[in-house]
């Protein structure tokens, strides 16, 4: 074994991916090259550092990691409670307020203002009788497509 | 373990009743409206003062201006009321006048009624005429401020 294939060796060892087979071969050359053991025991210092480490960061970070997590769970948790929450106003009850309103729309819907606007279909008229107390009256009849007109001519007023 | 609702959508069977109930009137409604009459009474304001034209009075706006020799026409009040056959309904004109309408028996599509017209215990007019549903007549004449008062009166 040369020494680049060694190094390499030596970073698989580290890294924990050397195959057991392969152990005895790096160890002959570690024991008869000094640069190598001395580069395998700088690599295997790193790995428990780089751990240790880790480690203190994760710890240093854990209160606000657990506290966000426990923010996101009671979010879920309130949501689910939400959608099982029943509604106060029961579904049976839609039934009698729709009728109610129904039967408002139709009580107060109103008749007596303007709602459309006129548009007659027919202008025939018959007069069975015409009579004022007070008054004149004549009837207009301008043609055919036009209404009949009742006039009342007030007297000493018209 | 946590039990589920069938997924109802709220608003349907609002929605069905409401559906159930204007069907069930409109059934009521063709019967009835044999026997019924809605009477319309418009009460217009023509003078010269001005030359505006209501866009209230529809498509009688340019009868009205082929027919008479005035500038304006206003809307006042108009009033629309269902009148069974012999029941009297009535309307407030303007000037403290009142017209009172009472359908009377009449055969087929036509429309017989009885209308009065009043200011205070004079009357102003009294007549039966025959209408087709749907029909119009005009009554005029009545003096108000510096013009007259036309009545717009049609029957459905």
């Amino acid at each position: 074994m040369d020494c680049r294939t060694a190094r390499k060796r030596i970073e698989e060892k580290v890294d924990g991916l050397l195959p057991r087979e392969a152990e005895g071969e790096l160890a002959a050359h570690l024991a008869a090259c000094p640069a190598c053991a001395s580069e395998s025991e700088g690599m295997s210092a790193v790995g428990p550092m780089l751990a240790a480490f880790v480690g203190a960061r994760a710890a240093e970070k854990a209160p606000r990691l657990d506290a966000m997590w426990t923010r996101v769970r009671a979010g879920i948790e309130e949501r689910r409670e939400a959608e099982r929450r029943p509604s106060w106003i029961p579904r049976w009850a839609w039934l009698p307020a729709a009728l109610a309103l129904a039967v408002l729309a139709l009580l107060f819907y109103p008749t007596g203002t303007a709602r459309s606007p006129f548009n007659p279909r027919s202008f025939e008229v018959s007069f069975e009788d015409v009579e004022s107390d007070t008054a004149t009256v004549a009837l207009v009849d301008k043609g055919e497509d036009l209404p009949r007109v009742i006039w009342i001519i007030e007297d000493g007023k018209t | 373990m946590a039990r589920r609702n069938a997924p109802v959508r709220p608003g349907a069977p609002a929605l069905a009743c409401l559906l159930l109930l204007l069907l069930l009137c409109g059934g009521g409604g063709t019967a009835a409206a044999a026997d019924t009459v809605s009477v319309d009474v418009g009460s217009v304001y023509a003078s010269n003062e001005g030359t505006s034209i209501d866009p209230a009075l529809g498509n009688i706006r340019g009868k009205l201006n082929s027919m008479f020799n005035y500038t304006s026409y206003k809307m006042l009040d108009r009033k629309r009321l269902s009148l069974a056959v012999g029941q009297t309904g009535e309307y407030d004109l303007p000037g403290r006048r009142t017209m009172r309408v009472t359908p009377q028996p009449a055969q087929g599509s036509k429309v017989r009624l009885n209308v009065q017209i009043a200011e205070g215990s004079k009357s102003l007019l009294a007549t039966t005429l025959g209408l087709s549903r749907g029909g119009m007549v005009l009554v005029g004449g009545p003096s108000h401020q510096a013009g007259v008062l036309i009545f717009i009166l049609s029957a459905e």
